[in-house]
């Protein structure tokens, strides 16, 4: 290629040196073919210059030599160039048309909270406008307090709920990730559906239990009187006894029950009582003592007179639990210890029993609703099934947490920590 | 136009103290608007505690309004701002007072409403009251939105709604006074529904008056005491000013 241009070049010369020597101007000749030449290069250097800047690659100038290898080569970049751009469009607005499509309102935040972006569910959620919109804090538009307060903590690691409220009719769960260099990506959802089943739930339960308990009361007022009656046939006093025992357990069920939605219902921080924690275990040791016809060694050790800010007949119902649960399963012989102790982390209360003890793999499950370890034991001692979710709602209800240490065989412990803002020292 | 107009500054502190500022009085409307709505819940509803909540929660709003408040002088005194930052800082430092009001408004639904759960409820369950609380919410939702997208023409739009509210408390307050000659022991509950209609279309004047302050904020007119109408014809020949 570039030898065969060399090569025209010097023959052009070679020629018109010869020309040259016949007529006598060797310089002039030389000079005039090197001219030429100089001005047959720039008029292709200025027609491919004007051929680019009109941007038409079917425009192209059609020539031969050196010059059309230069535009083949820059049309084939071009052709390359389009084709990728074109795939990245495509690929762009498919990838636009999913996100629009995603039926979860997403909104794409910027490290000041101001909105880059949003798709159509997020613009019918949270009512924002088309393009206006983008550069503004999303905490302009989204004033719900629980909204904005979750936006300003920085903690993203759980949901918010906003209830419905005010202007807007829906209840919307908000959940922020983080991405990039300090964006976040903001992720909405109409959970207005899931939250009228629960409060639907909570009412069944709670009007069920509610219905349930007037007939029981009945059933058991006239099972007591039949028991009692000594002209019915002794034969049938072994099943009206059973009748009786199994109307008493499903009463405490559905006083359980009650109880527990009672707790679901009631939201907010619960009331601030002192209660004098001490004293309240004392109550409960002798109320325990006084039931069972044998029952085991309970000691009492309160090591710290602060008191416990809360709910006083949740929290008794909590520990009155704790120790039922605790007497139930540890035979006559075998004891129980409670101890109320406070240090930097806050206050303890622990139960600890003798008793059989709990499988490890129950552990995890002991709080939920009617959960049993084995169907057999727990039905037999009367219980209702619901006793640790209540200590566990309660708990939860007063910032406190439940940990549950057993071996099998051995016996258990059930403690319950108290954060130090529910403590208060004795006056 | 639109938030544009307090991002073009030279310092980029100045930009971010504006930004926060607006931010901030968001958050107090926000915070407003949900004191409203409790405040008809506990008063529809019916719910004593509810109510005795939003009475004691008003300090929360005059802790803003104070916060806000110090923060505007700190820009004017700091900043020296000129043209459109100075109205908005200005805007902003009347703003926080009617949204002040307004959660002083709610405070005395909320004692109101206490009070009525414990009385017997009419037979149309505040029906009345519900709608023009409805009307007064969307009033105050739409204020806040103007004020964050500095839009004028909503803001013109929601200060004529007030309208709407002045004519549902007439009427109200009629259908209280035909109660009251028809049964005179309603007096006391239809005295108390009658504070708490007040308040409501009083809410409702001081959103008309936030929507002046947007108007000022992006046109640099101040349309007080003018009636809505020469307003309008006002700023359709008159463009947004930079």
């Amino acid at each position: 290629m570039w030898l065969g241009l060399l090569v025209r070049v010097l023959l052009a010369v070679a020629a018109a040196a010869l020309v040259g020597l016949l007529t006598g101007h060797i310089g002039i000749a030389v000079a005039l073919v090197l001219a030429a030449l100089l001005i047959r290069q720039l008029y292709m250097l200025q027609r491919v210059s004007f051929w680019l800047r009109r941007d038409r690659v079917e425009l192209a100038p059609d020539v031969g030599g050196i010059w059309g290898d230069l535009i083949g080569l820059i049309v084939r970049l071009y052709r390359r160039k389009q084709y990728h751009k074109r795939r990245m469009r495509q690929l762009l607005r498919e990838l636009r048309h999913s996100t629009e499509a995603i039926p979860e309102g997403v909104v794409m935040l910027n490290p000041a909270a101001e909105i880059l972006w949003f798709n159509r569910s997020a613009a019918e959620l949270l009512q924002l406008r088309g393009r206006g919109d983008i550069g503004l804090r999303v905490d302009n538009l989204v004033r719900r307090p629980e909204f904005v307060n979750y936006l300003r903590s920085g903690n993203y690691t759980s949901p918010v709920v906003v209830k419905a409220g005010g202007v807007c009719e829906q209840h919307l769960q908000f959940q922020i990730v983080r991405y990039g260099a300090g964006q976040l990506l903001l992720m909405v959802r109409d959970v207005t559906r899931q939250a009228q089943l629960e409060a639907m739930r909570k009412d069944f339960v709670a009007n069920a239990s509610h219905e349930l308990r007037s007939p029981l009361t009945v059933i058991c007022g006239y099972l007591e009187t039949l028991g009692q009656d000594d002209t019915l046939d002794p034969a049938l006093g072994g099943p009206i006894q059973e009748m009786r025992r199994q109307a008493l357990r499903m009463t405490a069920v559905v006083q359980d029950l009650l109880e527990l939605s009672r707790l679901e219902a009631e939201d907010g921080t619960p009331r601030g009582e002192t209660i004098d924690v001490g004293a309240l275990l004392a109550r409960l040791r002798s109320d325990l003592l006084a039931r069972l016809a044998h029952p085991p060694d309970v000691q009492l050790q309160v090591d710290s007179s602060d008191r416990l800010l809360g709910d006083e007949a949740q929290i008794h119902s909590a520990f009155g639990n704790l120790l039922d649960n605790a007497a139930k399963y540890t035979p006559a012989a075998g004891n129980i210890a409670m101890r109320w102790w406070r240090d930097e982390q806050g206050g303890h209360l622990a139960v600890r029993d003798t008793g059989i003890g709990i499988a490890a793999e129950h552990i995890p499950r002991l709080t939920e609703r009617f959960y049993r370890v084995d169907a057999g034991r727990s039905r037999a001692s009367g219980g209702s099934g619901l006793g640790l979710a209540i200590v566990k709602h309660v708990l939860q209800r007063h910032g406190a947490s439940l940990e549950i240490c057993s071996v099998e065989g051995q016996g258990s412990t059930f403690s319950c920590h108290f954060p130090s803002t529910r403590l208060l020292p004795a006056a | 136009m639109e938030a544009a107009d307090f991002s073009h500054h030279t310092s980029k502190r100045f930009n971010e103290d504006l930004e926060l500022v607006r931010a901030q009085v968001s958050a107090m409307g926000g915070f407003v608007e949900e004191q409203l709505s409790r405040a008809l819940t506990a008063l529809v509803e019916g719910d004593s505690e509810l109510g005795k909540s939003v009475a004691s929660q008003d300090f929360k709003v005059n802790g803003m309004e104070v916060a806000i408040d110090e923060e505007c002088s700190r820009i004017l005194a700091t900043r020296a701002p000129a043209a459109g930052d100075l109205r908005m800082v200005v805007a902003t430092i009347k703003t926080i007072t009617d949204l002040e009001r307004i959660g002083d408004e709610c405070e005395k639904i909320g004692n109101i409403a206490a009070r009525l759960a414990t009385v017997e409820r009419p037979l149309d369950r505040y029906r009345e009251v519900k709608h023009l609380g409805r009307t007064v919410q969307l009033m105050v939702h739409n204020t806040l939105d103007a004020c964050a997208r500095l839009d004028a023409s909503l803001a013109l739009q929601t200060a004529r709604n007030d309208r709407i509210v002045d004519e549902e408390y007439e009427s109200i307050h009629r259908q209280c006074i035909t109660f009251m000659m028809e049964d005179p022991r309603t007096i006391r509950r239809a005295l108390d529904v009658m504070w708490v209609v007040r308040s409501l279309e009083r809410i409702g004047d001081h959103a008309k008056n936030i929507c002046e302050y947007v108007i000022y904020m992006v046109h640099g007119k101040d349309i007080r005491h003018t009636s809505l109408e020469s307003v309008e014809r006002q700023l359709k020949n008159h463009p947004a000013r930079e």
